[in-house]
């Protein structure tokens, strides 16, 4: 008999692989390319009156031949687009970082005195984790003592926006010290790279075993030799700036002081695959970064480092920034091509691998701007170089971002391997206040109790070995006094909020997750331990992506160094 | 070996590229894992997880549990189906999606027959341990639409109606909104399904697992019923569609996932569409028209009167001053049986059918060119093609089914190029859209053949040695005026010859047409052009390529096939020929007529000029369809005795001396065949309404009156008697054609066909001739005084004449015709949206409501004729294809004006008064 199905799988010319995605939004969105994107366009739409949305939602859709309800279904999904976030005029950090540093009820009550609480609203983690306070106004970021003159800023004096904190290192520094600070430099560079053939670059990749710095850890050169081996004449890096995570700010740090090395990176990358289209998403709750980024880019375009055919080479490659919207998800990478395309920033099925299928369908490589930024120190020194720093399997350095309750916060770059309590007491300073534990590697990551600083060292397996995770090697403090349950709540409320929906486990489980810490807060409720243990299996087991798979670990972790402390809340 | 995995450590073959799911369910059978949001005509998703399992690399090694839905089977795995930890973790998700889902199953319309409640219970829910929460379940039901409801609130967001809008209609009606625990499904911008761009396919509905997503005829639910397998009754493509009834009543229908043909997809006319057969107007007996009334008769009473007209207008007139217009919504045993009736038992070759309105040309001109007058590849192909050429057809309306394909198969990146005057949805989508000036078919082919000649895109070795004539053809391309054709056209030559290329170069390249091609003075000049570019660039006898007219009417392909032709019977053979009418004559017994009949426009010239005594015209409204009302109406008024065979008082009946009530396609069996020469059974799901009957039954009772002696109806009998006359229905048994049906030819051993002219063509080689373009008499005589040209065309909801469609819920979908209008003509004549338009030609007026819209492109004006109440067919032309006698109904030459409403004859009339003015 023959075949009876839709669309069989031989269906040309695209492989014969699913997607869990639609392929025909991902065709639809590309045929107009990067130079027109649906989802800019469905950015500018979110700001348009609500009595005209209709009529420009319908252009749109007609325009991309796609359905209003796929203009919709984004439009509703990000926090910067949503319709009842339209009146919004000042947002307040409510990461992780500035709840255990308990300074936004302050910076609640001195907006309240400027703004209705309509217009007061929620972003999660400015990174401003070293000072906290932070709150988010007319496009522009705020924190530490800047609260204190919000008379000023509203009256239109914002020089007191920028931020300052405390760089440093141990061992080598890769990123913290890059070679390229500006266009001369970055085309002596960039020379070098044409000159070596692109397998000879890759091969030193390779050899670097450089491995993912966005949390999963894959090896960088095996992604980048598998995009390379795709045939096609589009391909995509995408730089993902879209750090999420509250407590981490050092892909904050690499695009506003150490662009010159991310784009650089990506440039390698390209080169390396075949790709001539960069796409940077950055988040819009860094505003700075995507203005570092902008003029960066214009100063390569006036130097003649990007475009068709750089240097007479035949090389070509261009930049496009892309400007995030306020989801968390779309740090996890098929959720951020999603994005880029127009599409809800849900997360894919894999296979296919954006390698072979990715932004538009075509064969796309992701990678963290941590990763990529260590690309030119690769290209320079070659991959042993690099291979000799930090540990055997866990090479290179690693940037950690350390919270206000450190005595010296800041951004540090220590060589993997490097022992936990030096990065605390040597790069930190200790503690400012008695601390009962951290978490490290953002709101997945475990929470290390301080009794565990001293039997861990800043490597990927000295950290799972033990039970937790490197992740993006943030750092934030749960004070001594602040109530673990508390804490436990705030996780699933972020992780709830931030669900894409996509997955039952997740989506479900985060949420029932959430209630069930909420109402034991407020006494209403017990937990029963043996609901709390099969909810935590179902969400590792049973989630799409590492969001609702990953947030099991924390809570596990503070259930078994925190017993005595949540047991009363325990049936 | 390779190639092998464990289940519960047992080894079992997979086949390459297999998931997980695929592997376990075909070894362990469909229950082995449960699923929610995976359905067979959807691409994984990964969204319920309900399909995890544990896989090792080795025996009870460590697990690692993945999603069987989307995890490739590989070499060596053991997979764990059903482990503890398995059925604890669906058990735990269940319970998780039984928190927000309401628990009122014995009061829900898919009791017993929905997915999450079977789940539910494979997994072994008892209760919900979490404390209670926020949920969906105060979510309000949308009733807005005459077919689709939703109740979201059993929603268990698992996509498959999101997808089924997406991969399967390409419509993109649905989608989420919001996100986490907060998202949900959503009709376009959140408006109702009856406000949304919603076609009403079901798809939806019948993806959705729940209740969330259903339809008011609960096709869903697990009543007890009767299923029944059928082929729709609308358009060409054939769906199967299995019909739920009870007793007498039609209960619901949907379209099976194992049909090759529609494979679990279908549209609103054949899903939803049915409600007429046992609508009031039903005509449920006899009429005889007694003092201008009809009056009720017996079926005896009938059939003695035309029994006594036949004999007499037989013995006093001749044989020829009878005819007959068999029907296409009629089985091919029908069909058959009707011509046999008008040449063996009356004896004339006056027969002829609704194909000489639609698709003659594409029968004549491809049995010109290649020697068969059908499709010469299938629809299935378009997977395999490289690029589409779509001419004069709008499939997304008028053959839904067949343009969600074409409309898939494009988004996904194959190249389309539209030969259209009007923005049609697939023309959105095209890479080239030739919008051409109506009628100038002929000029864009010639350009494109010029252009493929000249950029040296020919086929050389098929040319070589499949064709013929291929150098004085050549001769006439190449001297080709092409900046005449584009002046003429309205398509410019870099248009044209970026179109050429694009099909040229292709490996693969494939075209339909629909009747925009064949509705032309140059109708079948343009067939044949189509078949030309095809054989030029070889594009013929394999797979993903060839000449694939759109058939419109679910039987057209077959009433031909039948013999309703006044030149060819049964099986095309030519009745002139003395061999052929010795094969005929020995077949039937008795001596058949020589001489080729009355064409349907013959028929009516030869009734105003006195040559026609009696028509029987079987299922078509040729007042309302036929182009030139005025004089068919003179035609039918001037024949003698008019018999009309039908389900309603139609436009036609209503002129009939006699009125017979036939059987809808759920009241009878046999077959239908589709425009991929498929033929597929029609199973009987009810006894006919009242006192009508299987039209096959009423000609053989005559036959047998008039001393025929044909048995009585039955389907295989009828089959058997075809197959034995029909060279290309020789291995075609009523049992043997299963469900999917057998595409023709169909050799004895019951070997079927699905590529036409893989090695040679039936008359030898291909024959290319070439036909310059001609201007059609209509705009020459009339283009001065009518300087519009007014196009007709068809519309999603309803179907043709709209007998059927406008007795059924599709009116609340569209209740009249409308003319489109490019802004710029409405404002030259200051017409606005929704103002009546008077839009004359030289035959005549009609009052139409506007719709200015840019689907037409300035000095072309389009519309439907689905309602009698316009009657566009005043005002249609006489002209004709110049070789098959198609009316040109796609170029009428006009003029218009804003109207005072003199004509407007029910323009103003809202739907219920429409329904009940058809019902009065």
């Amino acid at each position: 008999m023959r075949v009876a199905r839709w669309m069989p799988r031989s269906c040309a010319p695209l492989k014969p692989n699913q997607g869990g995605m639609s392929k025909n939004l991902s065709e639809l969105s590309g045929r107009k390319g990067l130079g027109n994107n649906l989802f800019e366009r469905i950015a500018e739409v979110s700001a348009v009156p609500e009595g005209d949305k209709g009529l420009r939602i319908e252009k749109l859709a007609e325009e991309f031949l796609v359905g209003t309800a796929n203009v919709h279904g984004s439009l509703t999904f990000y926090d910067f687009l949503r319709p009842e976030n339209q009146g919004k005029k000042v947002y307040v950090c409510n990461g992780s970082a500035c709840l255990c540093a308990r300074t936004q009820e302050k910076v609640h009550e001195k907006l309240g005195h400027h703004f209705s609480a309509d217009e007061i609203g929620h972003m999660t983690c400015l990174g401003r984790c070293h000072e906290n306070s932070a709150f988010h106004y007319d496009g522009k970021n705020y924190s530490g003592h800047a609260i204190e003159h919000i008379e000023d800023l509203v009256h239109g004096d914002r020089k007191n926006g920028l931020d300052e904190y405390r760089t440093g290192h141990i061992g080598n520094p890769v990123l913290t010290r890059a070679r390229i600070q500006g266009p001369g430099a970055y085309q002596e560079m960039l020379e070098k790279l044409v000159d070596t053939a692109p397998d000879d670059v890759l091969n030193e990749i390779i050899a670097s075993k450089l491995r993912g710095r966005g949390g999963a850890g894959f090896p960088i050169g095996l992604k980048l030799e598998g995009c390379r081996k795709e045939a096609g004449e589009t391909k995509f890096i995408i730089c993902n700036a879209d750090e999420g995570d509250p407590g981490a700010y050092s892909d904050r740090y690499l695009l506003e002081k150490q662009i010159w090395s991310v784009l650089f990176g990506m440039q390698i990358a390209g080169y390396v695959t075949g790709a001539s289209h960069g796409v940077l998403y950055i988040r819009g709750e860094y505003p700075e970064a995507i203005q570092v980024c902008q003029e960066a880019i214009q100063a390569l375009h006036n130097h003649g480092l990007v475009g068709g055919d750089i240097l007479g080479t035949g090389f070509g490659f261009e930049f496009r920034i892309i400007k995030a919207q306020g989801a968390y998800i779309c740090g996890e990478e098929t959720a951020l091509i999603n994005s880029i395309e127009g599409q809800r920033p849900e997360v894919r099925i894999r296979p296919p691998y954006p390698t072979q299928q990715g932004l538009f369908n075509k064969p796309t490589v992701v990678n963290n701007v941590e990763t990529l930024a260590a690309l030119p120190f690769i290209l320079e020194h070659g991959g042993a170089a690099y291979a000799d720093l930090g540990t055997d399997k866990s090479s290179g350095t690693k940037l950690m971002s350390l919270d206000s309750a450190f005595r010296r916060p800041g951004l540090y770059e220590v060589e993997m391997g490097t022992p936990l309590r030096d990065v605390i007491d040597l790069l930190g300073g200790g503690f400012r206040y008695s601390v009962k534990a951290m978490q490290i590697g953002g709101p997945l990551g475990g929470i290390v109790p301080v009794s565990e600083i001293d039997n861990l060292n800043v490597d990927f397996e000295s950290f799972s070995n033990a039970g937790f995770l490197l992740g993006h090697a943030s750092v934030v403090c749960i004070p001594g006094d602040f109530p673990m349950i508390r804490y436990l709540e705030h996780l699933f409320d972020f992780a709830a909020y931030e669900s894409c929906g996509k997955c039952f486990p997740c989506r479900l489980g985060t949420k029932r997750g959430h209630e069930m810490m909420k109402k034991a807060v407020n006494g209403e409720y017990k937990i029963d331990r043996t609901l709390l243990s099969d909810l935590l299996d179902t969400l590792e087991q049973g989630s799409l992506c590492a969001h609702g798979g990953g947030i099991p670990l924390p809570v596990r972790n503070a259930l078994a160094y925190f017993e005595a402390e949540l047991q009363p809340y325990f049936q | 070996m390779k190639n092998f995995a464990y289940i519960n450590d047992q080894p079992y073959a997979f086949e390459p590229g297999e998931t997980i799911l695929s592997f376990v369910r075909r070894h362990k059978g469909e229950d082995s894992i449960p699923t929610l949001c995976d359905a067979p005509n959807l691409e994984a998703f990964g969204s319920c997880r309900v399909c995890s399992v544990d896989v090792a690399l080795e025996q009870d090694g460590k697990t690692k549990t993945l999603a069987s839905c989307h995890t490739p089977i590989a070499h060596g795995q053991y997979i764990y189906p059903d482990s503890r930890s398995i059925r604890k973790l669906r058990k735990n998700i269940i319970e998780l999606v039984v928190t927000d889902h309401p628990l009122d199953c014995l009061t829900c319309e898919v009791n017993g027959n929905c997915e999450l409640q079977t789940v539910a219970g494979q997994v072994g829910i008892t209760g919900i341990r979490y404390p209670e929460g926020e949920n969906h379940l105060d979510r309000k039901k949308d009733n807005s639409h005459p077919y689709m409801v939703s109740d979201l609130s059993k929603c268990i967001n698992c996509y498959r109606c999101v997808r089924a809008c997406d991969e399967v209609q390409g419509e993109f009606v649905l989608s989420m909104a919001g996100r986490g625990f907060d998202s949900k499904i959503i009709k376009g911008m959140d408006q109702t399904f009856f406000d949304s761009d919603c076609v009403s396919c079901g798809a939806c509905a019948q993806a959705c697992p729940t209740a969330a997503i259903t339809d008011v005829f609960q096709s869903k639910s697990n009543r007890v019923t009767e299923k029944t397998r059928t082929t729709c009754t609308y358009c060409g493509v054939g769906c199967n569609l299995e019909v739920a009834s009870a007793g007498d009543e039609v209960l619901s229908i949907t379209a099976p996932y194992d049909a090759e043909v529609n494979s679990g997809h279908t549209c609103v006319k054949g899903r939803y569409a049915f409600q007429f057969y046992d609508h009031p107007d039903r005509l449920r007996s006899p009429l005889i028209r007694k003092d201008g009334e009809f009056v009720k008769a017996t079926w005896e009473e009938a059939y003695d009167l035309i029994e006594s007209k036949i004999r007499e207008y037989k013995s006093g007139y001749g044989p020829d001053f009878l005819a007959g217009i068999s029907s296409s919504r009629c089985t091919n045993e029908e069909n058959y049986l009707m011509q046999k009736f008008m040449r063996a038992v009356v004896g004339t070759n006056n027969i002829d059918g609704c194909a000489r309105v639609c698709h003659s040309p594409t029968a004549l001109g491809m049995q010109r060119t290649f020697g068969t007058g059908a499709a010469t590849n299938s629809i299935e192909d378009l997977y395999h093609t490289e690029c589409i050429l779509l001419i004069g057809a709008n499939p997304t309306e008028a053959h839904p089914v067949t343009g969600a394909r074409i409309k898939q198969v494009v988004m996904k990146g194959v190249p389309l190029i539209v030969l259209d005057p009007r923005k049609t949805e697939l023309a959105k989508y095209a890479q080239h859209h030739l919008a051409l000036r109506p009628g100038t078919n002929v000029a864009v082919l010639n350009m494109m053949m010029h252009y493929i000649w000249k950029d040296g895109l020919i086929d050389q070795s098929f040319i070589e040695h499949r064709t013929e004539g291929f150098d004085q053809f050549v001769e006439e391309i190449s001297k080709l005026d092409v900046d005449e054709m584009s002046r003429i056209s309205g398509v410019s030559k870099e248009e044209a010859r970026a179109a050429a290329i694009t099909y040229g170069k292709a490996a693969r390249a494939m075209s339909f047409h629909g009747l925009g091609v064949t509705e032309h003075y140059q109708g079948t000049f343009t067939v044949m052009q189509i078949a030309n570019l095809a054989m030029l660039t070889g594009n013929i006898g394999k797979k993903g390529v060839g000449v694939n007219p759109l058939r419109g009417q679910n039987n057209v392909q077959g009433s031909a096939d039948m013999g309703v032709q006044p030149h060819q019977g049964a099986g095309y053979l030519d009745i002139t020929q003395p061999e052929v009418q010795q094969r005929y004559s020995t077949f039937y017994g008795v001596d058949v007529p020589k001489h080729v009949g009355f064409k349907i426009p013959e028929m009516f010239d030869a009734a105003m000029n006195g040559k026609l005594k009696m028509i029987w015209i079987i299922g078509e409204d040729v007042v309302q369809t036929d182009p030139n009302t005025q004089k068919v109406i003179k035609a039918l008024e001037s024949t003698d005795f008019v018999v009309v065979q039908e389900l309603f008082m139609t436009e036609t009946a209503k002129y009939a001396d006699v009125v017979l009530p036939g059987a809808s396609f759920l009241e009878k069996s046999g077959t239908f065949t589709n425009g991929e020469r498929r033929v597929q059974r029609v199973n009987q799901v009810l006894k006919p309404i009242g006192n009508a009957k299987a039209d096959g039954q009423i000609i053989i009772d005559m036959m047998q009156r008039l001393g025929y002696d044909q048995p009585d109806y039955t389907p295989d009998g009828m089959l058997e008697e075809i197959s034995q006359i029909v060279p290309f229905f020789a291995g075609i048994k009523w049992d043997n054609l299963g469900k999917q049906g057998k595409q023709w030819p169909v050799r004895e051993d019951g070997q079927d066909t699905e590529i036409l002219h893989a090695d040679s063509f039936k008359r030898g080689k291909g024959y290319f001739e070439f036909h310059p373009f001609e201007e059609s008499a209509e705009v020459e005589e009339n283009q001065k005084e009518f300087p519009y040209i007014l196009t007709t065309n068809r519309n999603l909801v309803h179907y043709n004449c709209g007998a059927m469609t406008r007795r059924t819920g599709n009116v609340q979908i569209i209740s009249e015709d409308v003319l489109f209008i490019h802004p710029e003509d409405a404002a030259r004549h200051f017409i606005e949206e929704g103002d009546l338009v008077c839009l004359e030609s030289a035959r005549g007026k009609v009052d139409i409501k506007a719709h200015v819209s840019d689907e037409v492109r300035p000095g072309v004006v389009s519309t439907t004729f689905h309602f009698p109440e316009i009657m566009v067919n005043n005002i249609t032309s006489d002209v004709h294809d110049s070789e098959a006698m198609c009316p040109e109904y796609k170029v009428v030459s006009v003029r218009m004006r804003k109207s005072k409403g003199k004509y407007a004859i029910k323009g103003e009339k809202r739907v219920g008064e429409a329904v009940s003015e058809v019902r009065g």
